[in-house]
């Protein structure tokens, strides 16, 4: 199978309508589905936009799967939950992927983060890892100086099969001593990383090289053993796929590392020694910078969550779905005992495996709930910015004298706790184009930056075409189309509501 | 709040330091004192020099003696002299110079009286330019009090602050109102020193003018030679020296006698014609020759040469003083103007834009607000003593616009006679 990328190569040398064939053969569609929709003259309700993708295309399974749409009542494409909660398939527990397991495991994806290379060196791979400052773009022009490996924090992946030899070489690029652990590793101790108790440390500029068989299969990550280091950031993934691929086999493998800061207003420096944090991130990227998951409507989906925040637990919450929580970091949980939920705590230096059938197409938000962690600071909500009148641009536009203050209090402070909804920072065009830039949000509401904040992503399901129109094409999609397709077809299009057009 | 009316740049005129300096020079009372004064000494002057009058005597001599043919006969002489003075050594002229001497002291002395005036007027004037800045600056920090009054009222309604803290910020609120009651009444007072200086009637009015001095700061060398070389009060006690030494010269003469000739004719009853009568007198300087007084005068021309020490080191006492003051607020004030403020602006700004980016709250941005407005003060406060200071520095240390204009003699000088000499 090429990769997505190959395939986005492909399209764009390809005409759309070429893309369709494509894309229809592929799912094995009627040839009335690879004719691009003529929209011109369609009837559409006041506020909806124009209809997108193929709109009569119907959920089906590719010609290429086995699997079938439903397993003892629970559905595939559809939200439900099955005929027995003692049934292997109840909320969609062992249903399968369309990706057979011979096609090996589906590739490990965490947006935002490279995938460390290797090199073989006589059956073993050889990684080159280094510890250094680095500089992170939390929000589009929001650059936080965090230490991280090889130019990236979180760290780059490091991506490796059960049974593999592995040797990775460490170059201290920070100016002071670090140590690295390779978390939950049953490895010789003396590769463990912990400061001095089984290793000396690697001193500025100095390399030191481990090298270790990895006989376990799971969601393990890499970091400083330094606790101000770990707080500034040094994590990575170290993804062991298991020999024999799991069943059921999923289609998607996503991943996605929270982490939390304290970064002073108008500071790019972490205080490592805070007991407060106030910028949270997902994969380095801090909601709404925080890259979608995209999947198709049907597909059997695992995220593996790690919550490295230096002190605070997340708790996990996934709308749309019930998932079943499949693994831990160190192992994969039996069957048995694996549990559905809604929302999963994960605590510190805690790995969550999340696997469900996306069988609800639509957005839906993938956030800690613990409400400070909704948004990248708590401020106080009083000043200009809940008064009526006022601006802050006006403040800044003469600096040396300030405007005058309405004191007069409006009926609306007769209401106890009153305002306690959080406005929402100014966002610049350049923040508002960076986070329209990439092709994951393409066709989501006009505004879904207004409320993904903080600890937040979005799990979008779409159905093949929209899937293929957002992430393989360069056709224009309007802001809101996707979504509003969406509801066209599975939802109550006569209730759809625009979202207002205020931000851009 | 009980409170004057106060004026504002659009209803009233505007004046800078040039029309005020102007009116003063036409209109101080201790200028025009110390003009007179000058003219009073050449006055003297022209006294001490005059040339003694001639005496007109009639002279009866024996009347009713017996003559020849004449019982009681109207005397032996009848007849009419003429006397004059003749004022030897140079006396007259020693006189005149003294006195002219002296009218020059006072032309240094009335140069020092300007000098107070346009001091004074310029330090008054710097003080109500202060003030002026002060009143704008007070009322930004009222507003600054009204916000954080509104503020903590918004915490207050969403649990965020308690009932004392609101009442603290109505406290704080209403001690920024007073600031600015007080600021705008020192003002007012500074504006009406500065128009009892200048000497006219103007009801309300505001200054305007830059109070950061231009050009390079004066050093303490410059500023003290400055004061050695041009000092006027140094100069009065200088040609005061010039008139004591005349002084002894004049008194040195006093002993030499004048000549007083007489001369007349008349007529002789005995022997019944007319006859001529001629007297010439002079004093024999045989105990008094005047060596009291010329050991007087040299004493006093002695005291002067101290005067003139003793001036120059009082000035060097003021100006050690003066000029210290000068040289902190100049460094406070240019250390405010080149870093303390531009800080402060720059922390107000930076923390005005993290709250638009929703990162802080708006109390740190109203403290922020608080601290840059409050350095803008200080830094006025102190230029305020810099102008000031700077203005006696260059000015001679010489203030005091309506005290009067001293006269050139101190006491204990040589005037008790009728005729000044
Ligand atoms: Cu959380």
């Amino acid at each position: 199978m090429p990769s997505p990328e190959d395939r986005r190569k492909f399209l764009k040398v390809g005409s759309f309508a070429a893309a369709t064939g494509f894309v229809g053969n592929l799912l094995g569609r009627d040839a009335n589905a690879q004719e691009p929709m003529q929209h011109s003259g369609m009837k559409q309700h006041d506020n909806m936009p124009q209809p997108i993708g193929n709109a009569s295309a119907r959920p089906e399974i590719p010609a290429s799967s086995e699997v079938a749409a439903e397993y003892e009542g629970f559905s595939r494409f559809k939200p439900s939950r099955g005929l027995d909660p003692d049934s292997d398939y109840y909320i969609g527990k062992l249903v399968p992927g369309f990706r057979k397991a011979s096609d090996g495991p589906a590739p490990f994806e965490a947006p935002d983060i490279p995938t460390l290379p290797y090199k073989m060196d006589n059956g073993v791979k050889v990684f080159e890892l280094v510890p250094m400052a680095v500089q992170q773009e939390f929000h589009p022009g929001v650059k936080m100086n965090v230490y991280g490996y090889n130019g990236s924090m979180p760290g780059p992946t490091i991506e490796v099969t059960q049974g593999d030899r592995v040797r990775i070489v460490v170059t201290n690029e920070l100016p002071e001593d670090t140590f690295v652990h390779w978390h939950g590793f049953e490895l010789p101790v003396q590769y463990d990383g912990a400061a001095t108790l089984t290793q000396n440390p690697i001193k500025p500029g100095k390399t030191k090289v481990f090298e270790f068989d990895i006989h376990e299969e799971g969601t393990f990550f890499y970091h400083s053993h330094v606790a101000m280091q770990e707080a500034f950031g040094q994590v990575g993934w170290f993804i062991v796929h298991p020999k024999r691929v799991f069943d059921p086999p999923v289609d998607r493998d996503f991943g996605l590392l929270f982490q939390n800061f304290h970064i002073p207003p108008t500071h790019t420096i972490s205080d490592s020694w805070s007991m407060d944090w106030n910028w949270h991130t997902i994969n380095g990227k801090s909601g709404p910078y925080t890259t979608p998951l995209v999947c198709k409507h049907g597909e059997r989906v695992r995220v593996r969550l790690l919550n490295f925040a230096p002190m605070q637990h997340h708790p996990i919450h996934l709308h749309g779905h019930t998932f079943w929580v499949t693994s831990h970091e160190g192992a994969r949980i039996p069957k048995s005992a694996w549990v559905p939920r809604n929302n999963e705590l994960v605590g510190v230096a805690q790995a969550s495996s999340f696997e469900f059938i996306a069988n609800n197409p639509g957005d839906w938000i993938f956030h800690c709930h613990m409400i400070h962690h909704m948004m990248n600071h708590m401020v106080k909500q009083v000043g200009p910015r809940m008064r009526d009148d006022a601006s802050v641009d006006q403040y800044l536009a003469n600096l040396s004298s300030r405007p005058q203050v309405d004191a007069s209090r409006s009926d609306k402070f007769a209401t106890p706790g009153y305002p306690q909804k959080m406005q929402g920072m100014e966002m610049s065009e350049d923040f508002m184009n960076a986070i329209w830039s990439r092709k994951e949000v393409r066709g989501m509401r006009a505004n879904y930056a207004m409320s993904v904040k903080g600890l937040m992503t979005v799990l979008r399901v779409l159905p093949d075409d929209l899937y293929e129109l957002v992430m393989n094409s360069d056709q224009p999609v309007e802001k809101g189309a996707v979504f509003a397709e969406i509801v066209r077809r599975f939802g109550d299009p006569g209730k759809y509501e625009a979202a207002p057009r205020m931000m851009m | 709040m009980i409170s004057e009316t106060f004026p504002t740049e659009t209803e009233v005129q505007g004046y800078r330091l040039d029309d005020f300096l102007t009116l003063a020079a036409q209109n101080n009372p201790t200028i025009r004192q110390a003009r007179l004064q000058i003219s009073a000494q050449t006055a003297k002057a022209l006294q001490a020099g005059l040339y003694p009058n001639p005496t007109l005597n009639y002279i009866g001599e024996q009347i009713g003696v017996d003559v020849e043919g004449d019982k009681d006969s109207p005397g032996e002489f009848q007849g009419m002299t003429v006397s004059q003075r003749f004022v030897t050594a140079g006396k007259l002229k020693l006189s005149r110079e003294k006195y002219m001497r002296r009218a020059h002291i006072s032309e240094h002395l009335a140069m020092a009286q300007q000098f107070r005036v346009c001091n004074d007027v310029r330090i008054h004037f710097f003080r109500a330019l202060a003030a002026r800045e002060i009143v704008e600056l007070r009322k930004e920090l009222l507003k600054t009090a009204e916000d954080g009054a509104v503020t903590a009222r918004e915490l207050y309604n969403q649990g965020q602050a308690t009932r004392p803290q609101v009442r603290k910020s109505s406290i704080a609120l209403q001690r920024a109102r007073l600031d600015v009651l007080s600021a705008e009444n020192h003002y007012r007072e500074s504006f009406r020193r500065l128009v009892a200086i200048v000497g006219v009637d103007l009801t309300d009015g505001v200054v305007s003018g830059e109070l950061m001095p231009q050009g390079e700061p004066l050093s303490y060398q410059e500023a003290m030679s400055l004061v050695l070389t041009e000092s006027p009060e140094l100069a009065a006690a200088r040609a005061k020296l010039a008139a004591d030494r005349v002084t002894v010269r004049r008194e040195q003469v006093e002993w030499v006698p004048d000549i007083v000739a007489e001369g007349g004719a008349g007529y002789n009853f005995e022997a019944k014609e007319t006859t001529a009568a001629a007297g010439v007198s002079i004093e024999l300087p045989v105990f008094d020759r005047n060596q009291g007084t010329i050991r007087q005068a040299q004493l006093d021309y002695r005291r002067q040469q101290e005067e003139i020490r003793r001036t120059e080191l009082m000035l060097q006492q003021q100006m050690a003083n003066v000029y210290q003051q000068y040289l902190t607020a100049l460094q406070i004030a240019t250390e405010y103007d080149r870093v303390i403020i531009p800080e402060a602006e720059l922390a107000y700004q930076e923390l005005l834009e993290s709250y638009k980016a929703n990162r802080v709250d708006w109390p740190t941005v109203l403290d922020a607000q608080m601290d840059y407005f409050d350095s803008r003060l200080t830094r006025v406060q102190h230029l305020e003593q810099v102008r000031t200071n700077e203005v006696l520095v260059r000015g001679y240390l010489l203030h005091g616009g309506l005290m009067a204009a001293p006269g050139p003699t101190p006491p204990g000088h040589i005037d008790a006679v009728a005729k000044p000499r």
